[in-house]
């Protein structure tokens, strides 16, 4: 009984072996087929990705946005994309001899941004126009007097000068300058 | 190029072959020559659809530009169907024209095709005299596309009305396919299909 037992174990031992092996294979498959082109599905060559994520070999994009010239979407999700705006992707392994048969172009370098550097503070921002100050008078009882620093604040840029506008700005502020010396002067006074 | 196509439908054969819609038997596919140019499709018809029960054969020419440009696909079996010709069996389908994209397979677009026998389109239609009756009749429509799917693609729904109504035009001397396109198009009213034919 035992012995028999025993070979039995044995035989499933083997049998769960035997299916094993096919398994890991198949493993292996799917995660090739992870970085098959879409296009050709083979192994990606030159491989370049979309916005969208989308893998491809080089060559296979290239035509398919050579076929379609005025149609230029992913092949598999319709997103829009351009030849510019691709990923290319340098595995370790990659060869880098180049084919001068090969009538596509190369696909586009990848863009690197280098580090920045600890220092960001680009300043109050006093020469870039982003400095302002605003004189009001309120009409209200309450609202006599309100005036406003705006630092760093976003406003439309001024016209540039000599243009029609940029005396007309000028004139303004000229104005309004004046206008507020009076103003103080009155309040000191009374 | 050639070479990237018969390579590609090489792998999509294989694909197909191992899918559970093949499994299903949803879809067949069947390879007619060595060089992948050309392939049989089968699609069975989807359930809660007057082409239920049927088995729709497809021709299926793969171009030399494959996959950037569509394979032609067309019907073989006869089908009465708004984007379908019920004539040369030419499919007005999107994306085997102008929304076809390259990621798209042999059995994605066997699949569209079986979406598209369950969610007719009328107002893009292929076959304007199917279009108009399924607009204005879908009653009638419904009982001529499963009289065309018992008789063409092994149906189960035998309609002896319809039946009757062929074979007195054919004992008029008319060829029974001729016959049944006559009464289709005229809504089964014998006297305008007779009219139709004789004038």
């Amino acid at each position: 009984m035992a012995s028999s037992s025993s070979t039995e174990h044995t035989v499933k031992d083997n049998a769960g072996d035997g299916a094993q092996n096919p398994e890991t294979k198949e493993e292996d498959k799917k995660d090739d087929s992870m970085f098959e082109c879409n296009i050709c599905l083979d192994t990606a060559r030159d491989a370049v990705v979309s916005m969208c994520g989308h893998l491809f070999c080089w060559p296979c994009l290239h035509q398919w946005l050579e076929t379609r010239p005025n149609r230029q979407v992913c092949p598999v999700c319709k997103a829009a994309i351009s030849k510019e705006k691709v990923v290319p992707l340098y595995g370790r392994g990659s060869s880098k001899q180049e084919d001068p048969r090969e009538k596509v172009p190369p696909r586009p370098a990848g863009q690197r941004t280098e580090q920045e550097p600890g220092n960001s503070f680009s300043g109050f921002g006093f020469g870039d126009n982003t400095f302002h100050m605003s004189f009001g008078i309120g009409a209200f009882p309450f609202g006599f007097f309100t005036s406003t620093f705006n630092i760093g604040d976003q406003r439309p840029h001024a016209a540039p000068q000599g243009t029609q506008q940029h005396m007309e700005e000028q004139f303004l502020s000229k104005i309004f300058l004046w206008l507020a010396i009076v103003f103080l002067t009155w309040l000191l006074m009374a | 190029m050639a070479n990237i196509a018969a390579q590609r439908i090489k792998r999509e054969f294989k694909e197909v072959i191992k899918s559970e819609e093949v499994a299903k038997c949803a879809i067949k596919l069947e390879l007619l020559n060595d060089s992948y140019t050309e392939l049989k499709g089968e699609i069975a018809g989807p359930p809660d659809t007057p082409y239920e029960g049927g088995n729709f054969v497809l021709e299926i020419r793969v171009p030399e530009t494959y996959p950037f440009n569509p394979p032609k696909v067309r019907f073989i079996t006869k089908i009465w169907h708004p984007n379908i010709s019920s004539v040369t069996g030419a499919i007005c389908l999107d994306i085997l024209k102008d929304q076809w994209a390259a990621a798209m397979t042999l059995r994605t677009v066997l699949l569209s095709l079986q979406a598209l026998l369950s969610a007719a389109e009328p107002d893009d239609p292929q076959d304007a005299v199917v279009a108009r009756q399924y607009k204005e009749n879908l009653e009638m429509f419904k009982l001529t596309a499963k009289h065309w799917t018992n008789v063409y693609a092994g149906g189960p729904f035998v309609n002896s009305d319809c039946d009757d109504k062929i074979k007195r035009l054919i004992d008029m001397g008319i060829e029974e396919h001729q016959a049944r396109v006559a009464l289709s198009s005229y809504n089964w009213v014998l006297e305008r299909a007779t009219e139709q034919l004789f004038s």
